[in-house]
This record gives C-alpha cells, sequence and structure tokens, in this order.
C-alpha cells in the first residue's frame, strides 16, 4: 500500500507533465516535465515522504529493464539502417571521445581541481 | 507436421496477450544481470547489451518476432514516463551538491551538454547522414527515458536512438576511464559528473562502483543534462 500510494504521485506527476505539455503546446515529453514539476515541487516543500522515496527507488532499479525492449529493436534495424552504420559509429566514437575531454578539462578549469576528494 | 502445428498453436495462443513478452523481459533482465556478475561486470558489456542480445535471439528464432514482442512488452515500457518522473526525487535529494559545485556546474553543463549532442551531430552530418539518422542520434548522451522522448519529438528512430545511447554509454565509461588518467583528474566529483553527462545511466551504474561520491555526481550529472538537452533539443531543432 506504502508503494502504491508514492506510484500514484509519480503517474499523477506525469499526467500533469502531459497535460502541461499539450495545454502549452511545449516540444517536451510529459515525462520530463512531470519530473521538472516534481524537482521544484520537493524544492518547495522541502523534503520527500517516505512512500515516494520508496517508489521511486524501485521504479528507477527497474529502468533498465524498461528499456531493454526498445534496444531488442536495435537488432532488427540492421537492415534497416544498412548504409549508415558507418556513420552512426564513426559520428558516436569520435563526438563522445571529444565531448568526454571537453567536459574534464571544463570541470578542472572551473572547479580548480587536482585537490584530491575522498 | 502435427508436433509443429501445436507449437504454432501454441505460440499463437500464448502470444495472444502480453505475458510471453512479459516473461521474456523480466527472464531477459534477471539473466543479464546474472551474466553481468559473472563475468567480472566488464565495462564493455552491461547488464542490458548481455539482456538485449538473449531477448534478440529468442524473439527471432521463437517465430515470435519484434513486432509482436513489442506489442506485449509494451505493458512494461509504459512506466517508463511515470519513472522519468521518478529521477526528479534523486535530483532533489542532491541539490545539496549542486549549492556546493554550483559554479563549475553552472558553466559546464549548459556548454558540455550542448557539446555532447553537437560533436556528433556535425560528424553525422559531415557524413550526409539522413535527418532521420540525425534525430535519432541528437540525445545520445541522454538517459534513456528522457532519449525516448526526446527522439520521438525530433522525429527519430527510437530503436536507433537506444543503439547510439547503448554504444555512447560503453564508450563514456572506457573515455572517460582513459582521459582522466591522462589529465591526472582524481577527484571522484569531476570523474562522477562527466561519466553521467557523457554516459547517462550506463556510465552512473559505472560510477556507483568507483565511490558512492562518484555516483551522486553521475546522478546529478545525468539528471541536469536530460533536463537540459530536453528542454533545449526540440527548441534548438525547431530553429535550425
Amino acid at each position: 500500500m506504502v508503494m502504491l500510494r508514492g506510484f500514484l504521485v509519480l503517474v499523477v506527476f506525469f499526467l500533469l507533465g502531459e497535460a502541461l505539455r499539450v495545454l502549452a503546446g511545449l516540444p517536451v515529453s510529459g515525462g520530463v516535465l512531470g519530473m521538472v514539476m516534481m524537482t521544484f515541487t520537493l524544492m518547495v516543500r522541502g523534503r520527500v515522504s517516505d512512500e515516494l522515496a520508496e517508489a521511486s527507488r524501485g521504479l528507477i532499479s527497474l529502468l533498465v529493464m524498461l528499456i531493454t525492449p526498445g534496444v531488442v529493436g536495435v537488432f532488427f534495424i540492421v537492415d534497416q539502417f544498412a548504409g549508415h552504420w558507418t556513420t552512426v559509429l564513426v559520428s558516436l566514437v569520435v563526438g563522445t571521445l571529444l565531448s568526454v575531454i571537453t567536459t574534464l578539462l571544463l570541470m578542472k578549469k572551473v572547479a580548480g581541481a587536482g585537490e584530491k576528494h575522498d | 507436421m502435427t508436433e509443429t502445428s501445436a507449437f504454432a498453436e501454441l505460440m499463437a495462443v500464448w502470444s495472444s496477450g502480453p505475458m510471453l513478452s512479459i516473461a521474456l523481459t523480466l527472464g531477459g533482465f534477471l539473466a543479464g544481470q546474472w551474466m553481468f556478475a559473472r563475468f567480472g561486470r566488464p565495462l564493455w558489456m552491461p547488464p542490458v547489451l548481455i539482456a538485449s542480445v538473449l531477448l534478440a535471439i529468442v524473439v527471432a528464432l521463437s517465430g515470435l518476432g519484434f513486432a509482436q514482442y513489442e506489442q506485449g512488452a509494451r505493458w512494461l515500457t509504459v512506466l517508463l514516463g511515470p519513472a522519468t518522473v521518478a529521477l526528479g526525487v534523486p535530483l532533489y535529494q542532491q541539490m545539496h551538491h549542486i549549492r556546493a559545485l554550483w559554479l563549475p556546474i553552472l558553466v559546464t553543463l549548459p556548454v558540455a551538454a550542448t557539446l555532447a549532442a553537437a560533436y556528433a551531430l556535425m560528424i553525422a552530418w559531415a557524413m550526409n547522414a539522413s535527418p532521420l539518422v540525425l534525430a535519432s542520434l541528437a540525445p545520445k548522451s541522454v538517459t534513456a527515458p528522457i532519449a525516448m522522448g526526446i527522439a520521438e519529438q525530433l522525429g527519430g528512430s527510437i530503436s536507433l536512438t537506444l543503439g547510439a545511447l547503448l554504444i555512447t554509454g560503453v564508450l563514456a565509461c572506457l573515455f572517460v576511464d582513459w582521459v582522466a588518467r591522462w589529465l591526472d583528474i582524481k577527484d571522484d566529483r569531476i570523474i562522477g559528473f562527466a561519466l553521467g553527462l557523457n554516459g547517462h545511466a550506463i556510465a552512473t551504474a559505472r560510477a556507483f562502483e568507483i565511490s558512492p561520491t562518484a555516483g551522486a555526481f553521475s546522478s546529478l550529472g545525468m539528471g541536469l543534462t536530460g533536463v537540459f538537452t530536453a528542454l533545449f533539443l526540440p527548441l534548438a531543432f525547431v530553429w535550425v
């Protein structure tokens, strides 16, 4: 029951996010808007109820399972994107390497790092 | 012959509802977790990769077919909506981390999150990628539930996006490891933030193996990148 109460809150915020998306005509998914609304609501309230923390932890631990069916689909579109895989791979490998270097350099510069943190 | 038709009949009955897809997905997920632990948690082979390879083999060989499987699995995947909302809770819980390191985060996040998408997009564009491929690659560094929403908004292919996400997540773990060593960065907060920003949930799982601090900053980097990209990428696509 405790878990259900938290789950209800999450579903209601998702529905509110969808409502905001449709009514305001935003090009952002309802889940993301719901997440932003959730964060702001919690900041205003200043605390998280146990049931909400519990439900969100449970659902987040299942995230990998929830995206698995979509990832399975990758193996069935190999033919459909036959000519594109080189492009996809090159842009992902080079792009990710560049952005990792950028992020680490920027953080190091701005945080004045080098000081160890354990 | 009768054996074949009996099997076909059984498959028809089993796949008439979503239960077969649900059982396969749960089984694949658990098998993936178990094998990942057995193989000694290799960086380049996260559980989601193992699970989806196993499932793809079963779905192809059993004759169930991906379309049928996906239809049943939708009973599980609808939960991605509330699961995305759930990410707002740890984001709130880490708010004190944001306050403590707000300046580097504020400076790095918009630049790095934009570049995470822009580098790959520019390379793909220079290599003459189609609009569909570009829209699918754009959210490559964003956590899956958010990325799927973005790809949908931009008109990309969800499956290609998830493939790009998987590859990016695995690469980010390897690259952050190498580059941090190369730049002599030992601050777990910075390493964690870079992992989450570039490699979403896959790299965040890796960050929690390094230390709880790295894990917290990785969740933070993942959450902030997700929100930032989700809010600005669709708008940027409309302008361009």
